[in-house]
C-alpha cells in the first residue's frame, strides 16, 4: 500500500515539476514571439497601474510605467540564460575535472579533488559575490561566478561516480580489449552516470535561478536598465510598501522556476533509486 | 577514534590552507591597483609609489601572501580603505548581528524540521506527511528577499508586530534584541528548514525500520516513548550533522536578508566590500567567514563523535 | 487446561496478494512449552507475531479468532492490545544487534515497559532488573546496566533480552529463533535457561526454531510449518516417534546437522521452499515430496489420529 501511494507522489513532483518548467520556457520562447509593451519604454503618464485594472497592462506598470508582464516575460530570458549556460558550463567543467581525477589517482587526481575541497568550503554565495567583485557585474559576471560556483558538486559526484563504475567487471574487460580511455569514459561511464547527472543537473539549475535572482537583487548581476526577476524586486523595494503589487509577479515566477527544477531533480531522484530497487 | 580526530583536523587545516591561497589569488588578479584605488585618481606616482612600499605590493606574490597569511592567523587582517578602521574590529562589530540571526534562525529551523519530520515519518502517507513534503519544497523555492519584503510589509507595516529594519543589541534591550531579529531569522530558517526535515524525516523512517522499534512495540510503550525515546534517538546523528553544517554556512550567506532588514552584520560588510571594491576587507571578511564555517564544522563533527562514540564500530557488527 | 493462545484459520498476504501463510490454527496450554519448527520462510515467525499484534503494516491478514492470553486480540483496539501485549507477553528475538537499542544504556531501556505498566518507580525497576539479570547468568548485573548493548557479546546481550522480556512476569514468552548466532555452549544455557523458566514460573513460551533437535528436547508439543501451513502437529514424542508427514519424517532424518545456519535451506531436501502459489489446492510439499504422488496435486487431506496427532498428507 505505502509502496504505491509514494510512487505516484514521485510521480506527481516530476510531474507538476515539468508542467511548471515548461511553463516558464513557453515564457521565454513567447518572448522572442510577441511581447505586449516594450520592456524598457518608460511612461510616466502610466506609472503604478495595478494589475488589470485598465485591461492594457495585464500584471501593471512599475514606477516608470513600463509593462511588467513584459519585463517577466523579457526577464526569463535573463534567468534562464544565466543560470542554465552557468549549470552546463560548471557541470562540463567540474565533470572533466570530476573524471581526471577519478583517472589519474595519484598527484593529479588527488590535488585537483582537494581544490575542490577549498572551493566547496566558501559558505553560500560568498564565494560568488567574490568572484562577481574579480569578474564584473552584469551578465558576464554573473554567468562566470555561478559556473565557477557549480563546479564542486558535479565533479565531487562524477568523481565518486567513476570510483563506484570502476570495479565492475564490464569496464575490466572493456580495459583489457585495449580500449582507449576516452572511448571506455564516453561508451560505458557516461550512459551508467548520465541518470544521476541529469538529476544533478535539474536541482543544479533551481540553485543557479536562486543566485542569479539574488545577485542581481543585490545589484550585482544584470544592470538596469534591463530586466531580470531579481532586479526587478529590487527596484520595487522602494514603492512596495505602496504598491505592493509590485512584488508579487517577479516573486512568483522565481518561485515557479526554482520549484520547477527543483521538482524535477527530486522526482528523477526518487524514480531512479525506484527503479534501481 | 583518535585517528579519526588527527585526521579530520589534518583535513580541515589543509582546506583552510587551499581556502586562503584561493582567496589571496582570486582578489590579487583583480583588475586595477589597491594603491591607486585608496588614494583616488588625484595621487601623484610617488604617492602611489610609496603606498605600494607600505603595504609590501611591491614584493612578490608568494612573500605578500605569506605575510597576509602570518597576520591572518595573528587576526590582523589589515585597514580597509573604505571605513579607515581595522577589518578585525569592523568584523567584530558585525559578529553579534550575523552570529544571532544565524543562530535564531536555525532554532526555528530545528523546531519546524524535527516537528514535521518526526510527524511526517510516523504517519506516513498520511496528510500531514503530504503536507510536510509541500512546504518542505516550497521553502526551498521562496526567495528570501521576495518573502522578506512581504514580512517587512505585513507583520512589520500592517500588523507593526516588529521593527522593519535595524538592529537593537542584546545588551541594551533584549525585547527589543528579539524583535529586531525574529523577522530575518524566520525568513532564514524558510530557507534551511527544508533540507533538514528532509533528512529528519529519512533518517526517523530509517530508525522507525529498526529492530529496536519492534522490540518497544511489544512491550506496549506509550506513543511518546516510541516515537521519541526509541525512534528519534536512533535517528538524531544525520540531523545534528546538518543542523552545524547549516548553522555554520548561514554565518556566510546572510548577506540578502541583512540588506532586506538593513541589519548591520557581516553579510552586509561583504556587499559593502564587494560594492566598493575594498579589496583588504574583502580578503578578510572572506577569509574570516570561511575559516569560521570550517571550525565549527570541524567542532559539530567532534562533538557528534563524542555523542555518539562507538556507533562506527557498532554498526560494522562485533 | 486453560489455553494462552488460540489462532484460528489465519491467512497473512503480502501486498502483491502472495499467501504467505495460508490457514493456519494452532492453540498453546498454560505451562507448555510449544515447538514452531520450520525452515526459513515457512511462516512460523509471521504466525507468532500474528499473537502479538507484531505484523509488518503493509501485510494483510484474514483470522477468525486471535486469543492471546484468552483474550480475543481481533477486535480489540490499539490501546487495549498495547496494555495486554505489553503486560503479559515477552518476546525474545533473534539474536541480532538491534532489537537493543544502540544509543541507550541498559538500564534506560530494560525497566521501561514495567515502569510503564505496572506504574513502578525508575529504582524499583532497576532492582528488579538486576535481580533478573542475575537469574540469566550475569555475576555484575549492575555494571550491566550501566553498559550500552554494543559493549555486550552477543550472548551477553541475548541474556538481556531474556532478563527484559521477564521484566512483567509475564504469562507466555515468544522466543523467535533465540539461540541463532550463538555459539553452541551458549546455546544450551540459554535454551536450559528457558526450561527453568517454564518449570519455575509456569510461563507458557512459544519456541520458535528451524532446529528440530533443539525443539525435540525442550517442548512439549510441536508443530512443523511448510510454506504457509502447518503440515504435522502435536505432542513432540507421538511427533518424533511416529512422524506422519514425509516432511517431518525427513527433517528428523536429517538432526545430526546441528548447527545448521538459519537462512540455509535443507540441502537434503532437494528444491525450495516455494515463494507464491501457496493457496492453490493440492498439497504444499508436493514439488520436494519423495513420496508424491498425482493426488497430491488435486487435494490434500488431513488427518487427526489418536493424541491429538495431526497431519496433512495423502498417505496414511
Amino acid at each position: 500500500m505505502s509502496k504505491k501511494k509514494n510512487s505516484v507522489y514521485s510521480n506527481y513532483s516530476l510531474l507538476i515539476g515539468i508542467i511548471l518548467v515548461l511553463f516558464i520556457l513557453f515564457i521565454c520562447i513567447l518572448s522572442f514571439i510577441h511581447i505586449p509593451y516594450a520592456p524598457n519604454e518608460m511612461n510616466i503618464s502610466e506609472r503604478f497601474i495595478k494589475p488589470n485594472s485598465d485591461r492594457e497592462h495585464l500584471l501593471g506598470t512599475d514606477n516608470f510605467g513600463r509593462d511588467i508582464l513584459s519585463r517577466i516575460m523579457v526577464g526569463s530570458r535573463t534567468v534562464l540564460l544565466v543560470s542554465i549556460s552557468s549549470v552546463i558550463i560548471g557541470a562540463l567543467i567540474g565533470i572533466t575535472l570530476g573524471a581526471i581525477s577519478a583517472q589519474f589517482k595519484k598527484v593529479v587526481g588527488s590535488s585537483i579533488m582537494r581544490i575542490i575541497d577549498g572551493l566547496m568550503a566558501f559558505p553560500g554565495i560568498l564565494l560568488a559575490l567574490m568572484l562577481v567583485t574579480v569578474v564584473g557585474r552584469g551578465i558576464a559576471g554573473s554567468i562566470i561566478a555561478i559556473s565557477i560556483f557549480m563546479i564542486p558538486t558535479f565533479s565531487r559526484l562524477v568523481n565518486s561516480m567513476m570510483l563506484d563504475t570502476e570495479s565492475l567487471l564490464y569496464i575490466k574487460a572493456a580495459k583489457s580489449y585495449g580500449s582507449t580511455n576516452m572511448q571506455i569514459f564516453i561508451k560505458h561511464f557516461v550512459p551508467a552516470m548520465l541518470p544521476k547527472l541529469v538529476t544533478q543537473f535539474s536541482s543544479a539549475v533551481g540553485t543557479a535561478v536562486m543566485i542569479e535572482t539574488s545577485l542581481s537583487f543585490l545589484g550585482l548581476g544584470i544592470q538596469p536598465p534591463n530586466s531580470s526577476w531579481g532586479l526587478m524586486l529590487s527596484e520595487a523595494r522602494q514603492f512596495f510598501l505602496q504598491y505592493s503589487y509590485l512584488a508579487v509577479a517577479p516573486g512568483i515566477a522565481i518561485i515557479i522556476t526554482v520549484l520547477g527544477f527543483n521538482l524535477i531533480g527530486d522526482g528523477l531522484n526518487d524514480f531512479l533509486l525506484k527503479r534501481r530497487s | 577514534m583518535l585517528n579519526y580526530l588527527i585526521n579530520r583536523i589534518k583535513g580541515a587545516v589543509i582546506v583552510l590552507f587551499l581556502v586562503s591561497i584561493i582567496t589571496f589569488m582570486v582578489l590579487m588578479i583583480l583588475p586595477g591597483d589597491p594603491a591607486q584605488l585608496i588614494l583616488g585618481t588625484e595621487a601623484t606616482p610617488d604617492m602611489v609609489k610609496d603606498l605600494h612600499v607600505s603595504m609590501g605590493l611591491d614584493k612578490p606574490y608568494y612573500m605578500q601572501y605569506g605575510s597576509w597569511l602570518i597576520d591572518f592567523l595573528r587576526f590582523d587582517m589589515g585597514e580597509s580603505y573604505l571605513y579607515g578602521e581595522s577589518v578585525s574590529l569592523l568584523i567584530l562589530n558585525c559578529l553579534p548581528v550575523t552570529l544571532s540571526i544565524a543562530l535564531f534562525s536555525m532554532i526555528i529551523a530545528t523546531l519546524v524540521a524535527f516537528i514535521f519530520g518526526v510527524l511526517s515519518s510516523v504517519k506516513k502517507d498520511s496528510f500531514i506527511d503530504y503536507f510536510s513534503r509541500s512546504i518542505m519544497q516550497l521553502g526551498t523555492a521562496i526567495p528570501s528577499f521576495w518573502i522578506g519584503m512581504v514580512f517587512v510589509v505585513f507583520f512589520g507595516l500592517r500588523l507593526k508586530w516588529f521593527p522593519i529594519s535595524g538592529y537593537v543589541p542584546a545588551s541594551e534591550n533584549f525585547i527589543k534584541f528579539l524583535k529586531s531579529i525574529t523577522l530575518p531569522s524566520v525568513v532564514l530558517a524558510i530557507g534551511e528548514f527544508g533540507l533538514l526535515l528532509r533528512i529528519v524525516r529519512s533518517s526517523m523512517q530509517e530508525s522507525i525500520s529498526q529492530d529496536y522499534m519492534e522490540m518497544a512495540r511489544v512491550k506496549g510503550l506509550s506513543l511518546i516513548s516510541i516515537y521519541f525515546k526509541y525512534a528519534l534517538r536512533g535517528a538524531m546523528v544525520a540531523p545534528l550533522t546538518i543542523i552545524g553544517m547549516q548553522f555554520a554556512k548561514l554565518v556566510g550567506g546572510t548577506t540578502v536578508v541583512e540588506t532586506v532588514f538593513a541589519l548591520p552584520g557581516l553579510g552586509r560588510l561583504v556587499l559593502t566590500a564587494v560594492e566598493h571594491r575594498d579589496i583588504v576587507l574583502l580578503q578578510g571578511l572572506v577569509m574570516f567567514i570561511t575559516t569560521f564555517v570550517i571550525l565549527i564544522t570541524l567542532v559539530v563533527d567532534i562533538l557528534i563523535m563524542f555523542i555518539n562514540p562507538r556507533i562506527k564500530t557498532f554498526e560494522r557488527g562485533e | 487446561m486453560d489455553k494462552i493462545v488460540n489462532i484460528k484459520n489465519l491467512t497473512i498476504n503480502d501486498n502483491k496478494n502472495n499467501i504467505l501463510v495460508n490457514g493456519v490454527s494452532l492453540s498453546i496450554e498454560k505451562g507448555e512449552i510449544f515447538g514452531l519448527v520450520g525452515e526459513s520462510g515457512s511462516g512460523k515467525t509471521l504466525t507468532a507475531k500474528s499473537i502479538i499484534n507484531l505484523l509488518p503494516e503493509n501485510l494483510d491478514y484474514k483470522v477468525d479468532l486471535i486469543e492471546t492470553i484468552g483474550k480475543n486480540i481481533v477486535d480489540m483496539t490499539k490501546n487495549e492490545k498495547r496494555e495486554l501485549i505489553g503486560k503479559n507477553v515477552g518476546f525474545i528475538p533473534q539474536n541480532t544487534i538491534f532489537f537493543l537499542h544502540p544509543m541507550i544504556k541498559i538500564k534506560n531501556q530494560i525497566g521501561d515497559g514495567y515502569i510503564y505498566h505496572m506504574n513502578k518507580s525508575k529504582k524499583e525497576a532497576l532492582e528488579k532488573a538486576s535481580m533478573l539479570l542475575s537469574k540469566v547468568g550475569f555475576e555484575n548485573p549492575d555494571d550491566i546496566l550501566k553498559y550500552y548493548p554494543w559493549q555486550l557479546s552477543g550472548g551477553m546481550r541475548q541474556r538481556v533480552n531474556i532478563a527484559m522480556a521477564l521484566m512483567n512476569d509475564p504469562q507466555l514468552i515468544i522466543a523467535d529463533e533465540p539461540t541463532t548466532a550463538l555459539d553452541s555452549t551458549i546455546q544450551r544455557q540459554v535454551i536450559d535457561l528457558f526450561k527453568t523458566i517454564n518449570e519455575e514460573l509456569g510461563i507458557s513460551i512459544i519456541l520458535i526454531s528451524h532446529d528440530l533437535a533443539l525443539v525435540k528436547h525442550y517442548s512439549n508439543r510441536i508443530a512443523v510449518m511448510y510454506a504457509g501451513q502447518i503440515v504435522e502437529s502435536g505432542f513432540s514424542d507421538d511427533v518424533f516417534q511416529n512422524p506422519k508427514h514425509p516432511y517431518t519424517q525427513l527433517l528428523i532424518k536429517i538432526i545430526p546437522t546441528f548447527n545448521m545456519k538459519k537462512n540455509e535451506r535443507l540441502s537434503e531436501i532437494p528444491g525450495f521452499v516455494q515463494e507464491t502459489g501457496r493457496g492453490n489446492k493440492g498439497c504444499v510439499f508436493r514439488f520436494r515430496c519423495p513420496k508424491a504422488m498425482d493426488i497430491c496435486s488435486e487435494k490434500v487431506i488431513e488427518n487427526n489420529i489418536e493424541n491429538n496427532h495431526y497431519y496433512k498428507c495423502n498417505l496414511s
